[in-house]
């Protein structure tokens, strides 16, 4: 952990890391354990995880992924069958599924590291179906459209973590793990490779990058926090069914990415929590929901195409860092 | 059984030849993939719908309204959106996301505007069933080979003999030689919309008998020609007919010989076959590239 969390002479990396932190732990006591709040808190962290393992696809590699239902479908069953059905614990099961989402990731990159634009958007658009008909179709193992009932919490020893607010921040240290991970992934070489196909990749070829070995690493990590993502909502709520993993989802991954802003540390963020309480709000309008999402898609890559983190200009507050000219 | 089979493989098979042609001519225009077309699909079938049976407008003559709409639509996503993101430098994938958003925004304003059931298309012809001997054959399959065959024909007239045709296909493959020779390549681009947009209306209208009308037909419609065009090769016009003729066939042949539950399936796989093992199609279409 040290190593991970070591500041890379910024500044702005510790006052970023201190607000996350502050934020994240202070929030549940200002809403005094409300338990509806506390739901719509832990989405809002597990939309995070996924949206920031879009981040690393879409955002650094340039890579669209509109199937990442499809992962967040693989994670939850996963997590789900093995620990309700196999009575495997569920802090193993978490890892597991994201592993899982991992490899299924790899296999999804062979075709898909090979296409751009267009065509890659399709194959991926397909992969979410696929993975939406197979859990649906798949009786036996998933139950179909009934859906998985009675999906345990996570348990140390003898302390179950059923109430919301002790699995807030179970959910929340998994949570700043994986940011760090990220952060320190694009910070790396790898993340300068995947930076580097997505601004040109003739030229990422000319300077010795192996693009499909960084497609494939980009869309394997994209697809494990995705699956991470994906057992932690099944373990929240308890109860998972297709319904949740429609390409509505994939959808609502995308604007919330693009909606927050791409490549960089806050967008994901910003993103989720902003379309986590607009989502709440739209649950009253039913059919409309839909709509506006699709309404702030498009009004998004019009008006503000770098999204919100970049339309607020945060750099301005954290000083402009080397990390903050990669990014973005 | 086989010749029955054969005009339905046919009538859908042209009908997704529409489509893809729908997708081709907007490749070669904007180097881009629309996915609105398979919404313009569903409009252009709730359209007819709506001309035909509410308002009781003959046939002949509801299929030009509703291709005139469409026409219109077509060119104003051009000009409003796709053009105004070409112009701000966006980066292709968001230009493609953007027809992302706009298809869901159709989808689901078709769904609040006629709800969510698939709706009967009033029988255009007073003959049910046409009879040749033993063969029996709905005369709306007839009917969309033949509206379809003529709609191919006169755009393929259209894009070799007239000047305007021509024009078109000069500004798509230099824009900016094509400029110099005086040609308004903007208005080019949004004509190729306008007629890309128009042709999957027909589809739609031709559908609508075939298989009920419904918000959510759109997107599988539109898949599928997309497929077609992806098998003949991307961007090419004519690659996009024999390819959508071809999955029409695989398809119909094996929901009647086979069973009718993997006929989506089907298309899907060859899709990705094609994508993987000869992205570039019968007809060597543009895949690769950045």
């Amino acid at each position: 952990m040290d190593n991970i969390l070591k500041p890379k002479s910024s500044s702005s990396f510790q006052i970023k890391w201190i607000m996350l932190i502050i934020l994240g732990g202070v929030l549940p006591f200002i809403f005094l354990g409300d338990p509806y709040v506390l739901i719509l808190l832990c989405t809002t962290e597990i939309s995070i995880i996924a949206v920031s393992g879009l981040d690393i696809l879409f955002g650094y590699c340039g890579q669209i992924s509109l199937g990442h239902a499809g992962f967040y479908c693989i994670g939850a069953y996963t997590s789900a069958i093995l620990s309700r059905n196999l009575g495997m614990p569920v802090f193993i099961t978490i890892p597991i599924a994201g592993f899982f989402a991992m490899i299924i990731g790899i296999l999804l990159a062979l075709p898909a590291a090979k296409l751009v634009h267009h065509f890659l958007a399709l194959v991926t658009i397909s992969f979410g179906e696929i993975i939406y008909l197979f859990v649906s179709q798949a009786r036996g193992l998933t139950e179909g459209y009934t859906g998985m009932n009675f999906i345990p919490r996570p348990k140390i020893g003898g302390i179950i973590f059923t109430s919301n607010t002790s699995y807030y921040y179970v959910i929340y240290g998994i949570l700043v793990i994986l940011l760090a991970l990220k952060q320190n992934l694009v910070a790396s070489g790898t993340g300068r490779a995947f930076v580097a196909i997505r601004e040109d990749a003739h030229a990422a070829n000319g300077m010795g990058i192996n693009i499909t070995k960084y497609k494939t690493m980009a869309f394997a990590i994209s697809a494990f926090y995705t699956g991470i993502a994906g057992a932690l909502y099944a373990h929240l709520i308890g109860f998972i069914s297709p319904e949740t993993f429609t390409s509505n989802q994939s959808t609502l991954f995308l604007t919330m990415l693009l909606f927050g802003g791409m490549g960089n540390f806050w967008g994901p963020i910003i993103g989720s929590a902003i379309l986590v309480i607009i989502t709440e709000f739209l649950q009253k309008l039913g059919s409309y929901q839909m709509l506006i999402y699709g309404a702030i898609l498009l009004l998004v890559i019009i008006y503000i195409p770098g999204g919100i983190s970049k339309g607020l200009n945060l750099q301005l507050f954290f000083k402009k860092s080397k990390r903050g000219k990669i990014a973005c | 059984m086989f010749t029955q089979v054969l005009v339905g493989a046919i009538a859908i098979g042209s009908i997704y030849g529409l489509v893809a042609l729908g997708y081709s001519l907007i490749y070669t225009a904007s180097g881009l993939m629309s996915f609105v077309q398979g919404e313009l699909l569903m409009l252009g079938s709730f359209m007819g719908l709506t001309f035909y049976k509410y308002l009781k407008i003959p046939f002949y003559f509801a299929l030009p309204l509703t291709m005139g709409c469409l026409f219109l639509i077509g060119v104003i996503i051009e000009r409003y959106i796709i053009r105004r993101l070409q112009k701000a430098k966006t980066n292709l994938i968001f230009i493609v996301v953007a027809t992302i958003a706009l298809s869901i925004i159709l989808k689901n304003f078709a769904m609040l505007a006629w709800g969510s059931n698939v709706f009967q298309f009033p029988p255009i012809f007073s003959v049910s069933l046409l009879k040749l001997g033993k063969v029996r054959i709905q005369p709306e399959s007839i009917m969309a080979i033949v509206i379809a065959l003529l709609v191919m024909i006169i755009l393929h007239l259209f894009m070799t003999k007239t000047r305007l045709g021509t024009s078109m296909r000069a500004a798509a493959q230099d824009p900016i030689a094509a400029k110099t020779m005086s040609i308004n390549v903007n208005r080019t681009t949004a004509l190729t919309w306008g007629i890309a947009s128009m042709l999957t209306g027909v589809g739609g209208i031709l559908i609508g008998p075939i298989y009920g009308v419904s918000a959510e037909m759109g997107t599988l419609i539109g898949t599928k020609g997309f497929a077609g065009a992806v098998i003949g090769g991307y961007g090419n016009m004519y690659g996009a007919i024999v390819g959508s003729l071809l999955l029409g066939i695989i398809e119909t042949f094996m929901a009647a010989y086979v069973s009718s539950m993997y006929k989506d399936f089907v298309s899907f796989f060859t899709l990705i076959i094609f994508l993987i093992f000869i992205p570039r199609g019968l007809f060597k279409g543009k895949v690769y590239g950045d």
